[in-house]
């Protein structure tokens, strides 16, 4: 044993010394390494190509499905960074951290380059001529009623292509699952303007009322919306506009309101109501079927039911009378419970109430293109392939976009149900968890390799079919396109039809062009067509308004009442979407897992995010080890203690807690998703995802929370570094 | 015991840095040639043929003809090999010369001819060879060979390009020390950069 040997005081003094000494010696002439490296050199190359200096192509973001415009850089044949493309109307030439991160996904080392075969509980590497005969083999094999599809969001060719095939085949099973998606939102929107998602003119706004909408964060197109908030906040001539944020848990927009008002969970509704009656009784003008709907909801109990005082009732509806036109929006704080339906549809009455409607409210562009449109997802599209696959309705399941084993609750069973479908094959970029149970895994490209057309939901002016086009060589040789594949799934179902084009690119130029009149090209020869269409990223397409007919009947909407207290599960817990995570789809990009989220600034793990009251009443403090346990599950995450929440809640980011996908996300942290109880959307079966009921329990173990904010829990230490005042002082109609 | 091995390590520390420090003191700052090493190329590119004095055979072409990027970006670089083959495709009298066949091999497989970086600095140093041509060709109006020769010597002379300076920093600062013109025609003059950044990343 080495006593009083070499110490630490040594070993420093040594290092000390070793290191005076490389810093003396430097680096001599002995790096000028002639003849070791090759040059960059071309066989045969553009005249805009100059080594060392980086070009721009144009494509379209691939990390979420706000479908923003980037343009890569490329330098010596690599993709080195990403920025916006200007002119994309939706992100004007902006991108945001996670749309960053898609070299990640790219040059990602955990990507799968084979197809890979089932042998065991191992895969084997195939050709891709043996799995796509396979394929043909299996499909052929069973009624086309038993062959199943089931992706995430798809638009552009990629649609047509899979509708074309479905039809060859004759079957119509085709799920469109989305983990977090504003499905009830866009059913009660259908309902109150006749349309799903319409455009929202923030810029137009001088009050938004936002309750439980991340638009700032992670809600339907950030990137846009952030941009029509600085319109909003600073207008070209008229008054700062005020942001008003009504949810349970504080998101990145509600850290960015000028009042954040914490509501009990699920009573959204109930204020929205509330307000129409105090708008009511302040002189606004409304129907009086709607009078005699809101009658009851007076402010003293709306302010019992919802926790907000009557002050900031007033107040808030005092400030929406003054200032028009407002846009008050419903998001996945409001819609995640039972009563969703019943939330959104009273918070688009306020804004019918407020005349928002036609104002800030608009109608979006129709799209020329229908077989073009988005599909867009919902659970409910998942909780039905659950039940086919249950009831052995499934014989051949194609996965393409979605991860449903880890997104879907535990109680869905789902990975029970597709050990009964006798062959899966999953569509994937990772060995992630749902690619873990395929039988036939085909590896995709990146989307920097691949041809697609995109058109997204969210549009923010006319209509647009995005490009997306490889910004390099691809990485691996045995990956492909997802178009690919369904081209020659088609070539053995229509070979007539299909068998002339070489490949997807083949097919999406040949189906561009011969569409170009319909695409803005009329006047340019078919190469000119096509070679602008890539060079600006962006199609745009021209579109009348839809007509916005919804109907809205007061008399019909039924708030229940806040919810009963839970002896057993006194918690609500709410899954929380992030800006970088969203549903743990890009979780294997080490970028995201180091950018601290926004609130709590923890990196590379789950928390439980609770407030500092409900923690001392349990006797948590920060870095406790918890237990999180609801009747359908429970998992463990460590405390982390922060103000901007309701002590009546607890909140799990989702997104973390992979079992699979790659060496930066697995054992990442813990999965949210996979305790949320069985409780739907009363009227469109949507999963509830705020319903479900957690008790918290110390796990007795505590752990130093890895996070940006410094060891003093965020105090300023006594230095008057960014002055605050308490909320409570704030005189709401004076100071905004 | 452990004080001896202290001891010897120290000591040890002290004359290795000791002896490397008087080895870059010992370092001039010097104009002077040090030839660097054969480096062995996929085959022969006459540079002599291409850009030597007609006197001696040459065609005195332009060096920036085919290291086109050196006066617009960083790195000099190689002509793909379409340029190449853009005269020679014409050039019928050496079109079954060894080197020649060599050439469109390449060529017809479409490959880029895998050259080797005859002057390799270290990846901490930032050289930038549009500054330099634009200030001492464009700017100065010096022949394009006396300019790059500061650097790359006389290639017009050789084949296989080979490197006859030491590029050390010691040598860069040897000519950064010197006052230039600033244009053609003007009697003002400045130095090249002092900063530790402009060159080193």
């Amino acid at each position: 044993m080495i006593e009083n040997g070499f110490n630490r005081r040594n070993f420093l003094k040594v290092l000390g010394w070793g290191g005076a000494t490389v810093a003396l010696s430097g680096c001599g002439n002995t790096s000028v390494e002639d003849g070791r490296e090759f040059v960059t050199s071309y066989a045969e190359t553009a005249d805009y190509i100059i080594p060392s200096i980086g070009t721009y192509f144009n494509s379209t973001c691939a990390q979420c499905d706000a479908g923003c415009g980037i343009m890569g850089r490329v330098r010596e044949g690599r993709v080195l960074k990403l920025e916006g493309n200007p002119e994309s109307p939706i992100n004007n030439g902006k991108m945001c951290g996670l749309g960053q991160a898609g070299v990640q996904a790219h040059y990602n080392p955990d990507r799968i380059r084979e197809p890979l075969l089932r042998n065991g509980d191992r895969g084997e590497a195939i050709t891709w001529e043996k799995a796509l005969e396979l394929i043909n083999e299996k499909v052929g094999s069973v009624n086309p009623e038993n062959v199943a599809f089931l992706t995430g969001v798809v638009s552009g060719h990629v649609k047509a292509l899979l509708n074309n095939y479905l039809d060859a085949l004759g079957s119509g099973h085709h799920y469109v699952y989305e983990a977090v998606a504003p499905s009830v939102v866009r059913a009660s929107n259908k309902k109150a303007y006749g349309v799903e998602m319409p455009r929202l003119s923030m810029d137009k706004a001088k009050v938004i009322v936002s309750f439980g909408a991340d638009f700032l964060g992670a809600w339907v197109s950030p990137v846009h919306f952030s941009q029509q908030y600085a319109r909003f906040r600073k207008p070209d001539n008229g008054e700062r506009g005020v942001l008003v944020q009504v949810e349970s848990k504080m998101t990145l927009t509600g850290a960015n309101a000028d009042r954040w008002l914490a509501i009990r969970p699920g009573t959204e509704g109930i204020l929205a109501l509330g307000l129409i009656n105090s708008l009511a009784a302040a002189g606004l003008p409304v129907s009086e079927d709607v009078a005699a709907a809101v009658g009851e909801y007076t402010s003293d109990r709306v302010s019992k039911d919802t926790g907000v005082s009557a002050e900031h009732i007033a107040k808030l509806a005092a400030l929406l009378k003054e200032r028009s036109p407002s846009l008050v929006i419903a998001g996945s704080a409001a819609e995640g419970y039972a009563h969703g339906s019943q939330n959104a549809a009273a918070i688009a009455l306020l804004n019918q109430v407020l005349g928002n409607v036609g104002q800030t409210v608009e109608a979006p562009s129709s799209v020329p293109f229908p077989q073009m449109a988005p599909s867009t997802g919902n659970s409910f599209a998942l909780q039905s392939l659950s039940d086919d696959m249950a009831q052995d309705k499934v014989k051949v399941l194609f996965s393409y976009g979605a991860n449903p084993v880890f997104t879907a609750p535990a109680f869905f069973k789902l990975k029970e149900n597709l050990k009964k479908v006798p062959f899966k094959v999953v569509f994937a970029h990772y060995m992630d968890e749902t690619a873990v149970e395929a039988d036939l895994v085909l590896p995709l490209n990146s989307a920097m390799e691949d041809w697609a057309t995109l058109m997204p939901e969210y549009i923010a002016e006319g209509a647009q079919l995005n490009i997306r086009q490889p910004l390099m060589e691809k990485m691996y040789p045995g990956t492909l396109g997802v178009g690919d594949i369904l081209l020659a799934m088609l070539k053995q179902r229509r070979p007539d039809e299909y068998n002339d084009y070489e490949d997807f690119y083949s097919y999406l130029r040949s189906a561009m062009v011969s569409n170009k009149d319909a695409l803005g090209g009329a006047d340019k020869d078919d190469d000119t067509f096509w070679e602008t269409a890539l060079s600006h990223g962006v199609v745009k397409l021209v579109g009348e308004p839809v007509n916005m007919t919804g109907s809205m009947s007061a008399a019909a909407l039924v708030v229940p009442a806040p919810f009963a207290e839970d002896a057993t599960y006194p918690l609500h817990l709410i899954p929380a979407v992030s800006a970088s995570m969203r549903d743990g789809r890009n979780a294997n990009e080490p970028w995201l897992q180091e950018s601290p989220d926004p609130l709590t600034t923890i990196v590379w793990d789950s928390w439980v995010e609770m407030h500092p009251k409900t923690a001392a009443k349990l006797g948590i403090v920060e870095g406790d080890i918890v237990e999180v346990a609801s009747k359908s599950g429970a998992i463990k995450a460590q405390a982390y203690l922060f103000p901007g929440i309701h002590p009546d809640v607890v909140s799990v980011p989702l997104g973390y807690g992979h079992e699979a996908m790659g060496r930066y996300a697995k054992g990442v942290g813990s999965n949210a998703f996979s305790i949320l109880d069985p409780v739907f959307d009363n009227e469109t079966g949507e999963l509830a995802m705020h319903e479900t009921r957690v008790k918290v329990t110390k796990a007795g173990q505590r752990v130093i929370i890895v996070k940006d904010e410094g060891p003093a829990g965020g105090s300023q230490m006594g230095r008057r570094i960014a002055l605050r005042i308490p909320s409570n002082k704030v005189n709401l109609s004076e100071e905004v | 015991m452990y004080s001896f091995l202290r001891l010897s390590v120290l000591l040890v520390g002290l004359v290795v840095s000791a002896g490397s420090y008087a080895v870059k003191a010992a370092q001039p700052l010097t104009t002077a040639d040090d030839l660097g090493p054969n480096v062995e190329q996929p085959f022969e590119f006459p540079h002599d043929r291409h850009a030597g004095d007609a006197a001696d055979g040459g065609m005195e072409i332009n060096c920036m003809y085919c290291h086109t990027y050196a006066r617009r970006s960083i790195v000099a670089g190689i002509p793909p090999v379409q340029k190449c083959v853009g005269c020679h495709q014409n050039i019928e009298s050496v079109r079954e010369a060894p080197r020649i066949k060599k050439l469109f091999e390449y060529w017809d497989a479409k490959k880029a001819i895998p050259w080797k970086k005859v002057h390799d600095l270290p990846d901490f140093v930032r050289f930038n060879h549009e500054r330099h041509i634009q200030r001492f060709v464009f700017a100065q109006g010096k022949p394009v060979q006396e300019a790059c020769g500061y650097c790359h010597g006389d290639v017009k002379k050789m084949t296989v390009a080979r490197r006859q300076k030491p590029l050390s920093m010691g040598w860069c600062r040897s000519c950064h020390m010197k006052d230039h013109r600033i244009d053609a025609t003007s009697t003002k003059t400045s130095q090249g950069p002092n900063d530790c950044w402009q060159c080193h990343k």
